[in-house]
């Protein structure tokens, strides 16, 4: 048509290098055409409002309308998450019918599926917000408690007995012989599911409204958070509160996480859980709320200056994030079999904090691999080699913070840029990290390494000498590529 | 909760007069620091009224008093005949008070169109913010203010690309999107060249006569272009009140700042 491919003009010219990702092209073919011949962009496209295949607005439509989520996915990612479903819901399940997977790692794959859950409510809350909140475990062991309860009575199929007085076993060890009214509700299914959003929902409410109204902000905000998840903790320990003092809640019907049936079930439920919110927090994020939730993290105070109600905008991040964590806690009740106050003390909501940070802050996605990866690490490296776990750790978080500030996601945007250009030495390093991350969690997750790599070579298994030699490859060919050396070899 | 303007409050028209902005014996203390200390001082509507003072003059803080930032310590402070000592920045800016910060200042992960839809003058609540869909006349203001200030090829840029010279810009198209009646522009011209520095007085003579316009700016060149009626400021206090011609033979002034 003679339209321009690039964009002209001062705009090229002034930001040739500041912005990679410069749009200079609208996929329905078409180029807008300016008058002057100066700038295209801003202007209207004029081949109308959809494109080729007549299914999308065309990009500048688009964006003008301000439909970010179908701009920012793409097609490799949207491959990749297409895979991803199909892992999640076809390939596991199916082979833990067949038998490959057993239920235990089913069952530990559910329950770390719930702390990604979690890892999305804080990522929209810290990531997303910059409210840095260490009271999430809390907010987890609310809606765990309410699961919790409901599993211990007879309506939830709880272990209860005569010489127990039919109720919980461990209210006879406080000498309580009746079941307190205030826990009877909870025998209905229906009831427990409202209780355990609203409570936190509406803790999470007077909380945030408190303290975003008095503008407590940064590192205030997490010294509050902090001393109420303290509280909380020891208030939980306390056998008066009747909620099983440090022992916690247990006793529930042990077919939940032993039978393979209700695991498979549980596991697909969770699964299926997970997807929904992360649908819903994606949503979230595209929408002009989501950039009002950028925008507090960015200035605030020019958000007030424009006439916003930021401590609104918080509030509703603060309440998501708590709702999620409840969801998340709720799921991993049955799961696990067993809650205590030990997961809500300050360290557990810590912890949470570091799967965003080491997954990529400000993703969703990050999110998500981050509270699985993290938690995988965690529960392989202490039964391989116990006493590395404490270096792991600290290794992760150095990596993190001084040479992947956007954690794992940033890896991946690594891959996906390299692939889409002419560097292909980067995209083989990105890639042989990421190729070799994910198969190492996921050969673990299934319980499906090969015993010869687990075999021991000098003190550790040789599956770690494995993925420690093709990260370092990835690092050495990252290392050439950038460095110009590959391109004189090739040459 | 939104902090209501109490209606009592409200005074009676003849007594602050066509005033937009009103302060009487406005005091503004830091720790016993004696940060802003008016008499009186008013800003006619649909005027343009430049404030000048050399560094520490008050003039920042007396944006900050009108645009409720900051809280008189006495005094009272009238905006559109209502009291605003203690309404607080968002209702201020709900009223129609517009601000562009000394450092010009954005969202910076934001792309330049994001940062300007957010400016828009309406969808300030919550949760509807969540299915908001913009209209198309909205993009076109948004364009066009983009055109007005330079911009109209960055649309997709985040703020944080922007060069200096861009954000002031940016900063100033968002507050002219934001059509606020009042605008308080806190050095626009700061670290601009001086063609840039002439383009953004041409975008603010344009707002003069229909909207209320007060600019802080240390640049003289500047202050000429606007040709308007110049406030002076020294050490929290108004010094002097005239065209910037007569200030510049005013002994007092320049003893203060233009000497300087």
């Amino acid at each position: 048509m003679g339209h321009p491919t690039h964009v002209t003009g001062e705009g090229a010219t002034q930001h040739g290098t500041g912005f990679p990702k410069r749009i200079t092209s609208c996929p329905c073919g078409e180029l807008p055409r300016s008058p002057d011949g100066d700038s295209i962009l801003g202007e209207t496209c004029r081949s109308g409002d959809r494109d080729k295949a007549g299914s999308r607005v065309c990009r500048y439509d688009m964006r003008h309308n301000a439909t970010t989520t179908e701009k920012s996915v793409p097609k490799f990612s949207r491959m990749a998450e297409l895979a991803l479903l199909a892992f999640l819901f076809g390939i596991v399940p199916l082979l833990n019918v067949l038998g490959v997977v057993d239920s235990t790692h089913l069952n530990k794959l559910g329950r770390y599926l719930c702390f990604a859950i979690v890892a999305l409510g804080i990522d929209l809350l810290w990531g997303y917000t910059g409210l840095l909140c260490l009271c999430h475990a809390f907010f987890f062991c609310l809606g765990g408690y309410a699961m919790a309860m409901h599993l211990s009575l007879p309506g939830g199929g709880g272990d209860v007995r005569p010489e127990y007085h039919n109720i919980p076993q461990f209210f006879f060890f406080n000498n309580v012989e009746t079941l307190p009214h205030w826990w009877a509700p909870f025998n209905s299914l229906p009831f427990t599911l409202g209780a355990a959003i609203a409570i936190p929902a509406i803790l999470a409410t007077v909380l945030g409204f408190t303290l975003f109204r008095s503008k407590v902000k940064g590192v205030y905000f997490s010294i509050v958070t902090q001393a109420v998840a303290w509280g909380a903790f020891l208030l939980f320990c306390r056998n008066e509160m009747l909620l099983g003092g440090t022992n916690g809640l247990t006793n529930f019907n042990p077919v939940l996480n032993r039978s393979p049936g209700s695991i498979l079930f549980l596991y697909v439920l969770t699964a299926a859980v997970l997807t929904a919110l992360f649908v819903a927090a994606r949503q979230m994020t595209g929408s002009r709320l989501g950039r009002l939730l950028v925008a507090v993290r960015d200035k605030e105070m020019l958000l007030n200056s424009l006439g916003y109600r930021s401590e609104f905008i918080k509030l509703f991040a603060f309440v998501t994030a708590a709702v999620f964590a409840a969801v998340g806690g709720m799921l991993y009740v049955p799961q696990n079999g067993i809650i205590t106050p030990n997961v809500m003390r300050v360290e557990d909501s810590i912890w949470m904090i570091i799967w965003v940070a080491l997954g990529g802050r400000g993703r969703l996605w990050g999110a998500v691999f981050g509270a699985l990866i993290v938690n995988y690490g965690y529960s392989v490296l202490t039964s391989d080699i116990p006493r590395a776990w404490p270096f792991v750790q600290g290794g992760m978080f150095l990596a993190v913070v001084m040479l992947f500030p956007s954690g794992l996601m940033g890896l991946w945007d690594e891959l996906e840029t390299h692939l889409e250009s002419t560097t292909r030495f980067q995209a083989l390093a990105a890639g042989l990290a990421v190729a070799g991350i994910a198969l190492f969690f996921v050969t673990e997750a299934l319980g499906l390494v090969p015993g010869a790599i687990q075999a021991a070579w000098m003190g550790v298994p040789i599956k770690y000498h494995l993925l420690l030699f093709v990260l370092g490859a990835a690092g050495i060919l990252a290392l050439l590529e950038r460095t110009g050396t590959m391109r004189r070899v090739t040459q | 909760m939104s902090p209501r303007l109490d209606v009592d409050r409200i005074v009676p028209f003849d007594k602050v007069g066509s005033y937009h902005v009103y302060l009487e014996n406005a005091r503004v203390e830091f720790d016993g620091f004696r940060a802003l200390d008016i008499d009186e001082f008013g800003v006619f509507y649909n005027e343009l009224r430049v404030i000048i003072g050399p560094n520490g003059a008050g003039k920042t803080t007396l944006c900050d008093v009108i645009s409720g930032r900051t809280p008189l310590t006495a005094g009272t402070v009238y905006v559109d005949h209502t009291d605003i000592a203690h309404a607080g920045d968002v209702a201020v800016a709900t009223m129609g008070v517009g601000r562009k910060f000394q450092t010009p200042t954005m969202f910076d992960s934001l792309t330049v169109l994001e940062n300007m839809d957010l400016a828009l003058p309406r969808g300030k609540s919550v949760l509807p913010n969540l299915w908001h869909r913009q209209a198309a006349e909205e993009t076109e203001s948004i364009l066009s203010v983009l055109k007005d200030v330079g911009l109209s090829h960055q649309v997709d840029t985040p703020a944080k690309f922007l060069s200096h010279g861009e954000r002031q810009w940016l900063a100033l198209g968002m507050l002219i999107l934001a059509e606020p009646k009042l605008l308080l522009v806190d050095e626009p011209a700061a670290g601009l060249t001086d063609k840039e520095t002439g383009l953004t007085a041409e975008l603010l003579l344009r707002l003069k006569g229909r909207r209320t316009v007060i600019v802080i700016e240390h640049d003289m060149e500047f202050v000429r272009m606007l040709d308007s009626l110049v406030t002076v400021m020294n050490e929290g206090k108004i010094l002097a009140q005239g065209r910037i011609e007569e200030l510049r033979e005013n002994p007092e002034v320049v003893q203060a700042y233009l000497g300087r």
